[in-house]
């Protein structure tokens, strides 16, 4: 028997390189790169789910078979906070009832409170794993993810005042692909540094007060240009500096906790509302202390912890004056409505700037 | 003597599961407790005026409950009720209850009464309740007494719930699980017309989630492995304890809970012996809809047995 597994996982965000990076740089598997999301990703989750699931359940599942058409025999699935950490169990069953043959690795199956049970996951993939290998490529794939999350930052900021055009996309496309061939710490350095140079180089003409944006949301849709209709690009084409603090280097890696996000936000909520619910609130008031000119707030249809953060956000909308557009994406939901939307939000945030 | 200290109890959400709980043990210290009254289509409908669109009919419900309560009470009862441990959690929404109510009533000056019960962050009931006690001036040792006696209650309660349930299980008439959670099966818009109409179509209605916690969410373990929501686990539980005793299964939910709309997708895939129908209520008016869907699966059950 073949014990060289053909690993793959849902695309999320541009985060895969990383995970491809841990894959094969700390065990024996393979990373099996499907194609990224497109419409006929959501066509095929949408027709093999529930209804009234959440959105990325749906495109996860088409990301899935879309893995498996690719050639991958094992998918791996997080655990999570929210309905996430019960996807994989009902993916792998609707998988299984389509007739799909694989190895369904689920995080969620691993979770006791013990971090170290994860490891037992890790075994599952290479039974002969060798530990120290397999954290060190740990590391340097989450130091990889926040390289990523740095970068997109940097862009998402500038690249709508770029003098000439596509010169940001470039750099940008460049460093996701050194990313993604990266097979060594000193590779995904030099990719980073060499990024970095390049977009420090790149003339911009921002105006000294520009428009400034702060999108906030659900972890996936946010952070997904695919599943939110790329509308920091869209955003950042009319002419806005999009910031965005909802990543994995921010709510995951470097992460300061409920206890102190929540020391500024306690007249609006003395608990941990959900599982993104105290970064968002936070976030939402500090773009608003800052002056930002508006925030949007992004969910897929049916988020339960994003809805329950919305009347929060309306209140901080009314104590700062600051407009808030909310955004909820489903399977259904097309560009043309949201430009509509979002060129009604800039042309009302542009006037209240200029009569302000 | 003074006027005693009012605590309101909206009648939707958890109220179902905790009421003894939470009647014994504030009149026990001698505060005064209501309810509001049961849900009414005029509930519903200022409750989904006051909450978000796409939010669940349950909270729709829930936030009629909390506004018929404004200013008739000094507090008004809101916990956040988070998990009893790893995988033994509760919906996100119960983490967000207190904090979201206050946040949509922040004008109405009304006071809102809560206490944390979150295990893997080690805050246990116990503890929530005796904060309730000394938040009100009461000494360790009465909080204690109280949540001793109404924890007695409570057990009193829900041994007598079970023990009938017991009862039905043996009768000779067509018998149907509701699998759905307290506060859909029991609320008088969404629930009850269901159940009504199950008994008078000389159908017994036995309620899934009737069940000891523990034992019902170590049962469904067998049908769902990674299933995380208590509640859900229990009804899990009680189907798998229970699929032989019925002669079917309603997935009864609100439009669009966030756990039914993955767990029951789980139990439909694997639960092949037993017709089951899918009822989601989305509160729209007239049962027309819902007593003919009822009736074709009743026709069914009892095609299956050769009763039609």
């Amino acid at each position: 028997m073949d014990l060289h597994r053909k690993i793959s996982f849902p695309r999320i965000a541009r985060y895969n390189c990383a995970i491809k990076y841990i894959i094969e740089m700390g065990t024996g598997a393979s990373y099996i790169m499907q194609p990224e999301m497109t419409k006929r990703t959501m066509e095929i989750g949408t027709k093999y789910s529930p209804d009234y699931v959440c959105t990325p359940f749906k495109s996860s599942l088409g990301s899935m078979i879309e893995a498996l058409e690719a050639g991958a025999d094992t998918i791996l699935m997080t655990n999570g906070l929210c309905r996430l950490g019960y996807y994989g169990e009902l993916q792998e069953q609707i998988l299984r009832d389509l007739g799909y043959r694989f190895d369904f690795i689920n995080l969620s199956e691993y979770v006791t409170g013990k971090l170290k049970d994860y490891l037992k996951a890790v075994k599952r993939i290479d039974p002969k794993v060798k530990l120290p290998r397999f954290l060190l490529a740990l590391k340097d794939g989450l130091k990889m993810g926040e390289y990523v999350d740095n970068i997109t930052e940097e862009y998402y900021k500038n690249c709508g005042f770029e003098v000439t055009k596509g010169e940001y996309k470039k750099a940008f496309r460049q460093f996701l692909s050194k990313m993604e061939t990266a097979r060594s710490r000193g590779e995904m350095d030099a990719g980073y540094q060499a990024a970095l140079q390049t977009m420090g180089q790149i003339p911009v003409d921002k105006p000294e007060k520009p428009l400034q944006v702060g999108i906030l949301g659900e972890f996936f849709t946010v952070m997904d240009a695919f599943s939110n209709l790329d509308l920091e690009q869209h955003l950042a084409d009319m002419g806005v500096e999009v910031h965005r603090w909802m990543n994995v280097k921010n709510r995951m890696l470097h992460y300061s906790g409920e206890k102190n996000l929540n020391i500024k936000i306690r007249d609006l909520c003395s608990y941990e509302m959900g599982p993104t619910s105290t970064a968002n609130i936070w976030c939402a008031r500090e773009y608003a202390e800052q002056g930002f000119d508006g925030l949007i707030h992004v969910k897929s249809a049916g988020c339960t912890p994003e809805i329950d953060v919305m009347p929060v956000l309306q209140n901080i909308s009314a104590d700062y004056k600051i407009p808030v557009l909310y955004l909820t994406y489903d399977s259904q939901t097309s560009d043309v409505g949201l430009m509509t939307r979002l060129e009604a939000f800039y042309d009302m945030i542009r006037m209240r700037k200029r009569v302000l | 003597m003074d006027k005693p200290i009012t605590i309101g109890l909206p009648r939707a959400m958890l109220y179902y599961r905790y009421k003894t709980l939470w009647h014994s043990f504030f009149e026990e210290l001698g505060f005064s407790v209501i309810e509001s009254a049961p849900t009414s289509k005029l509930t519903l409908e200022e409750g989904a005026a006051l909450a978000i669109d796409e939010a669940c009919l349950s909270l729709k419900i829930f936030l009629g409950h909390v506004k018929a309560l404004i200013g008739k009470c000094d507090y008004i009862l809101i916990p956040r009720i988070s998990n009893f441990g790893i995988n033994h959690e509760m919906c996100c929404r119960f983490e967000a209850l207190y904090d979201l109510t206050r946040n949509v009533f922040r004008e109405s000056g009304q006071k809102f009464l809560t206490y944390n019960a979150d295990m893997i962050q080690k805050k246990s009931e116990w503890a929530a309740f005796m904060g309730l006690g000394q938040f009100f001036g009461f000494t360790v040792k009465a909080a204690n007494k109280a949540y001793r006696t109404a924890k007695k209650a409570e057990q009193r309660q829900q041994k007598a719930e079970q023990k009938k349930q017991e009862l039905l299980y043996r009768s000779e008439k067509i018998k149907i699980l509701i699998a759905a959670h307290s506060y859909v099966i029991c609320d008088a818009y969404i629930g009850k017309p269901v159940i009504e109409f199950l008994k008078g179509s000389d159908v017994v209605p036995i309620r899934a989630d009737v069940i000891d916690p523990e034992d019902g969410a170590k049962a469904g373990k067998e049908l769902s492995p990674t299933c995380k929501w208590q509640i859900n686990r229990e009804i899990l539980g009680s189907i798998v304890q229970n699929r032989d005793k019925t002669d079917g299964i309603i997935l009864l939910s609100a439009f669009p809970c966030g756990p039914d709309s993955m767990v029951n997708e789980i139990i439909a895939r694997r639960v092949k012996d037993l017709p089951i129908l899918n009822l989601v209520m989305d509160g729209q008016n007239g049962t027309a809809g819902v007593e003919t869907r009822l009736e074709s699966f009743i026709d069914i059950i009892r095609f299956k047995e050769g009763k039609l």
